[in-house]
């Protein structure tokens, strides 16, 4: 199964804020990421999160995203699997 | 600019990069929320008043006040009281608040500290728990609390929190009834691995009652307890170094209240912070959004008059003083509170500031 065919939902336990022009994720409880931490994402990792749905399929994300940041679907799609392959390190979101 | 999309960053870190950022625009990064005045003991410094009349706020009113201050960027958050466990609804107040993403930590004499509120504490932990001890004897700690066993149940709370590793440190509010113990708890926190400050700062009740003042501790007390402590010294000599002398503002508001703070009291009044109440706005009348950026600048924007000394005043540093310490001491936000005097005088004179006044 391709990594694009796959659909993923967010971990409540991780609560995503926008504060002051910074989009950061808090981990709430013990059993995701370091709850001594803040994560920080930049832009297109904000709007990927944003986008994260079991409903939307990956391939949808990635397309939205080298529009709306005028990139290859190359360059969407790597940015997609590098953040994907952040949150799923700290458990971030799960696989549906 | 990182542009890598996700960088983990410690807490602290985070908060030094974001606080200049927030600064500008009047961001209310941190937020004090006084869930109850109520306390199960009776100490006798408290500066709360316990015959209120007024009806808390209910956890939808607090859940609805919670939805706004995290919509306006609230992300450090600190619960106390009164002691905030008396509220039945704690849990369900605190569990709010964390999924909203806020960081919190709390305040509690950990005596109404049971085995489920811990567990639930340990699954969604806090930031920082901070338990006060008033003594390190049971006579000196129930001389304070005014409560028969509260020693006993402060200790068993202590555990029960230990035991689930939660991020814990202890703190003492140092008073003329347990200054000789001041040592013995310092140790008794080191001796549990924790981390544990002091406060010497004791000021009248919220109605201008000078009872708590009584149990202050002199002010050469206090800067031997500064310089007892090659830690508490260094940071007094820093913070020293990096504001000595006046403000050369002529604002009365010189500190972060009302800029990036703020306090919500049981009743749902904020003000800009847990000292200054003498202007308070009802968030069951506004939002948040309203009192915050429509009201709170008029508070901002008060200048002290001309024979207002504080702020010309080289020692400024190591005071403390401020217009909500004076609105309490003297019934004037610009009168200096003496006490604080006294002691930055004491202090400067410690580090070789100024010369010893002859007297």
């Amino acid at each position: 199964m391709q990594v694009l065919d796959k659909r993923y939902k967010k971990n409540p336990d991780i609560v995503f804020r926008k504060i002051a022009e910074e989009s950061i994720l808090v981990p709430i409880s013990n059993n995701v990421g370091d709850l001594q931490s803040i994560y920080t994402l930049n832009e297109v990792a904000s709007r990927i999160w944003e986008l994260i749905d079991p409903e939307i399929s990956l391939t949808r994300i990635r397309d939205k995203l080298a529009e709306e940041f005028d990139v290859s679907v190359k360059e969407a799609e790597q940015d997609l699997k590098e953040f994907l392959d952040n949150l799923l390190r700290i458990k971030g979101i799960e696989e549906v | 600019m990182d542009c890598r999309p996700l960088v983990k960053i410690p807490y602290s870190k985070f908060s030094q990069k974001i606080h200049s950022k927030v600064k500008k625009d009047r961001t209310p990064i941190c937020g004090t929320i006084e869930l109850t005045f109520r306390c199960n003991m009776g100490c006798v410094h408290c500066y709360c008043l316990h015959d209120i009349k007024e009806k808390e706020l209910s956890f939808k009113e607090i859940s609805r006040l919670l939805d706004e201050i995290a919509a306006s960027g609230c992300l450090w958050l600190l619960i106390t009281g009164g002691e905030p466990l008396l509220r039945k609804d704690f849990l369900d107040i605190y569990g709010y608040a964390k999924n909203k993403g806020m960081i919190i930590t709390l305040f509690t004499n950990a005596t109404l500290v049971t085995d489920y509120i811990a567990d639930y504490l340990r699954e969604y932990p806090p930031f920082r728990i901070e338990v006060s001890i008033y003594g390190a004897s049971k006579e000196t700690h129930e001389k304070i609390t005014g409560v028969p066993g509260s020693f006993k149940e402060c200790l068993k709370g202590i555990d029960i929190l230990r035991e689930r590793k939660l991020p814990l440190s202890l703190k003492t509010m140092v008073m003329n009834l347990n200054f000789d113990e001041v040592r013995s708890m310092e140790k008794f926190a080191q001796d549990l691995g924790l981390s544990f400050r002091l406060d010497t700062g004791i000021n009248p009740r919220l109605d201008g009652c000078k009872e708590p003042c009584k149990f202050r501790v002199l002010p050469s007390q206090v800067v031997e307890l500064d310089f007892a402590s090659y830690k508490r010294a260094q940071e007094l000599r820093q913070f020293c170094e990096q504001f000595w002398g006046g403000t050369g503002s002529d604002n009365l508001y010189i500190c972060g209240a009302g800029v990036n703070s703020f306090n919500i009291d049981p009743y749902g009044y904020l003000t800009v912070c847990e000292m200054s109440r003498a202007q308070s706005f009802s968030l069951l009348k506004n939002s948040f959004k309203e009192v915050w950026y429509d009201r709170v600048p008029e508070v901002l924007s008060r200048k002290c008059s001309s024979d207002y000394r504080c702020n010309s005043c080289e020692l400024i540093s190591l005071c403390g003083q401020c217009p909500g310490w004076g609105q309490l001491e003297n019934s004037d936000p610009q009168k200096p509170v003496e006490y604080l005097c006294k002691v930055a005088h004491l202090r400067a004179e410690a580090l070789g500031l100024i010369k010893p006044a002859v007297y």
